[in-house]
């Protein structure tokens, strides 16, 4: 595998969103929907969280779900950001990222790709312009929010940069699975859509369907940890999180891309 | 003359249909060769193995001494692929200057690049156009384009002058013919005229099975010339049969006719044109040997 021909393909993801019209459009609606998030549940919400006439009612319903570290943050902002961010950048990237090559191999395009790189090379040149490009947004929307803590709070700089950066690594890293299943749909369907749809369906029917199985035979609940995200409410309090937790992303992704790799190799173009 | 491709033993099916059946050739550098046959034949499966998008269910093939898909063949095979097309997001110049910069010219070589093979191809004018602004013929000339970038060895063109206007398919034809010196084509085309003009190596496809035609190939003892007279003259196969150094001839058509003489007789050509003015016989065309579709279609 040529690094240098990855690394270009990943780059011409980039002007994908950053430089079409579509990618503009698209990128001013994820503009607009996090400003009405930072103005509304990040911007009220902390006031609410750090009253003292609401915080024990706060902490005791939060402490219930697991999340009673979270509500004691002095970075509250941060809080509410991880808590929203957690399980919308997954779906988010579900939807970013759904046409990855189902496109370009309908209309043609990857024939012409196919005689100057190999099936590899675009495969993860894709991944990663597409991880790239979830990788800017998250950490855009991070530092929207840091500046909002920080505006309410100047003494947080210091501790709320470093969290502000701790919480962008982990959330790409939770992402990583859930673009790399994009990326094998894309090798089996017809279209970006069919990609969503498959999608959906593997999260809920496939999750039902293996709930079901689970019961009669408790051995295949291992299964569920084929599920990108399956263990998002375990991180979600971020405190005492098992390294195995911040660990299952990357081996699945890699399961993921190595699956790609095979089933894209066998694939006629 | 070194070889270009060496395919042995190749079989493709699709379901119980056999797309290639036992195809064998080789192409030796410096030839242009023609890949004929009906719809269904086989041309686009073939193209389509040679060039990586599919792969064969037996068979070996060998481009430039490497197995199909291998990296070193990247920007020395290239194809203008049947009905694919570029992405409509972007402008031509920077999709072109993207394949550029992946074949390893830096990002200025790949933008002068991108404008060589535009102009070659007509299309000056259109650098920052999106595909879908342009008309069928253009989005063709564009793809030929990419097929020209850098140095290739070997280019498949498939279809590569179908839905082009007469003005632009005849430049594409020169294009070809004046680059034929440096790079090998492959072309598939229904016409056989273009063919005829260009290829001097035919690949003909039937049901999967291939016979493999050289056009400059001696028969036997004798040569052949096909004669295409203006109109219908009286008499005129039995008067042919009659001029010195004649062994056979054979009428292919209306007002055609295959002439096959003795290999020793020299400037027999200029002979019979001499003889046609004799007899006053108008004449259309000359060729010297078979005419493609005789060669392919002839039965006798």
């Amino acid at each position: 595998m040529n690094i240098q021909r990855v690394w270009q393909l990943a780059q011409f993801e980039l002007t994908r969103l950053f430089a079409t019209k579509r990618g503009l459009l698209a990128l001013s609606a994820f503009a607009m929907l996090w400003l009405m998030i930072l103005r509304y549940p990040i911007g009220h919400a902390v006031p609410f969280l750090s009253s003292p006439e609401f915080s024990g009612v706060a902490q005791q319903l939060a402490g219930n779900v697991g999340l009673k570290a979270l509500a004691s943050w002095p970075q509250a902002e941060l809080a509410i950001f991880w808590l929203i961010a957690l399980y919308s950048f997954p779906v988010f990237a579900l939807f970013v990222c759904s046409d990855q090559t189902v496109g370009d191999r309908q209309r043609g395009t990857l024939r012409f790709l196919s005689l100057r790189c190999t099936r590899d090379e675009t495969l993860m040149g894709r991944f990663l312009g597409q991880l790239t490009i979830v990788f800017s947004l998250i950490a855009l929307t991070a530092l929207a929010t840091f500046c909002v803590m920080v505006y309410r709070a100047p003494e947080l700089f210091l501790s709320g940069s470093l969290l502000a950066f701790t919480l962008v690594i982990q959330l790409t890293v939770i992402v990583m699975p859930f673009i790399a299943l994009m990326a094998v749909l894309n090798l089996i369907s017809s279209s970006s859509r069919l990609s969503i749809v498959l999608a959906i369906l593997l999260f809920t029917l496939g999750n039902a369907l293996l709930s079901f199985a689970s019961s009669y035979l408790s051995a295949i609940e291992v299964l569920f940890y084929i599920f990108p995200g399956v263990q998002l409410l375990d991180v979600a309090p971020h405190e005492n999180v098992p390294l195995i937790l911040w660990g299952l992303p990357a081996i699945q992704t890699a399961a993921l891309l190595a699956l790609g790799v095979f089933i894209f190799r066998r694939r006629a173009l | 003359m070194s070889t270009l491709i060496e395919v042995k033993q190749l079989s493709k099916s699709f379901g119980n249909k056999k797309a290639l059946n036992d195809v064998s050739f080789t192409i030796d550098a410096g030839t242009t060769t023609a890949l004929v046959g009906p719809n269904g034949a086989g041309k686009t499966t073939l193209f389509s193995i040679l060039c990586g998008y599919l792969a064969p269910d037996r068979g070996d093939v060998k481009i430039l001494g490497q197995p199909l898909r291998h990296p070193s063949l990247f920007g020395k095979l290239t194809a203008l692929p049947q009905d694919a097309m570029l992405d409509p997001r972007f402008s031509i110049e920077k999709q072109m200057s993207f394949y550029g910069a992946l074949q390893g010219f830096s990002k200025s070589e790949a933008l002068k690049e991108t404008a060589r093979v535009l102009e070659l191809v007509g299309l000056s004018d259109n650098h920052h156009s999106q595909i879908n602004e342009l008309s069928h013929g253009m989005r063709k000339r564009v793809c030929i384009a990419q097929a020209l970038l850098g140095s290739p060895k070997i280019v498949l063109l498939d279809e590569a002058t179908a839905g082009l206007d007469p003005l632009h398919a005849r430049e594409i034809r020169s294009l070809i013919s004046t680059l034929s010196d440096d790079i090998s084509f492959i072309l598939s085309s229904h016409d056989l005229a273009e063919l005829e003009r260009l290829c001097d190596h035919v690949l003909y496809l039937d049901q999967g099975k291939l016979t493999a035609h050289n056009r400059n190939a001696p028969v036997g003892q004798s040569k052949y010339i096909t004669l295409q007279l203006h109109e219908q003259y009286k008499d005129a196969l039995e008067r042919l049969k009659q001029l010195s150094g004649v062994l056979h001839v054979t009428q292919s058509q209306n007002k055609e006719y295959i002439i096959e003489y003795q290999w020793e007789f020299e400037q027999f050509d200029i002979h019979l044109l001499k003889y046609c003015y004799k007899c006053n016989w108008q004449y259309h065309q000359l060729v010297n040997g078979h005419t493609l579709e005789n060669q392919l279609f002839q039965k006798d």
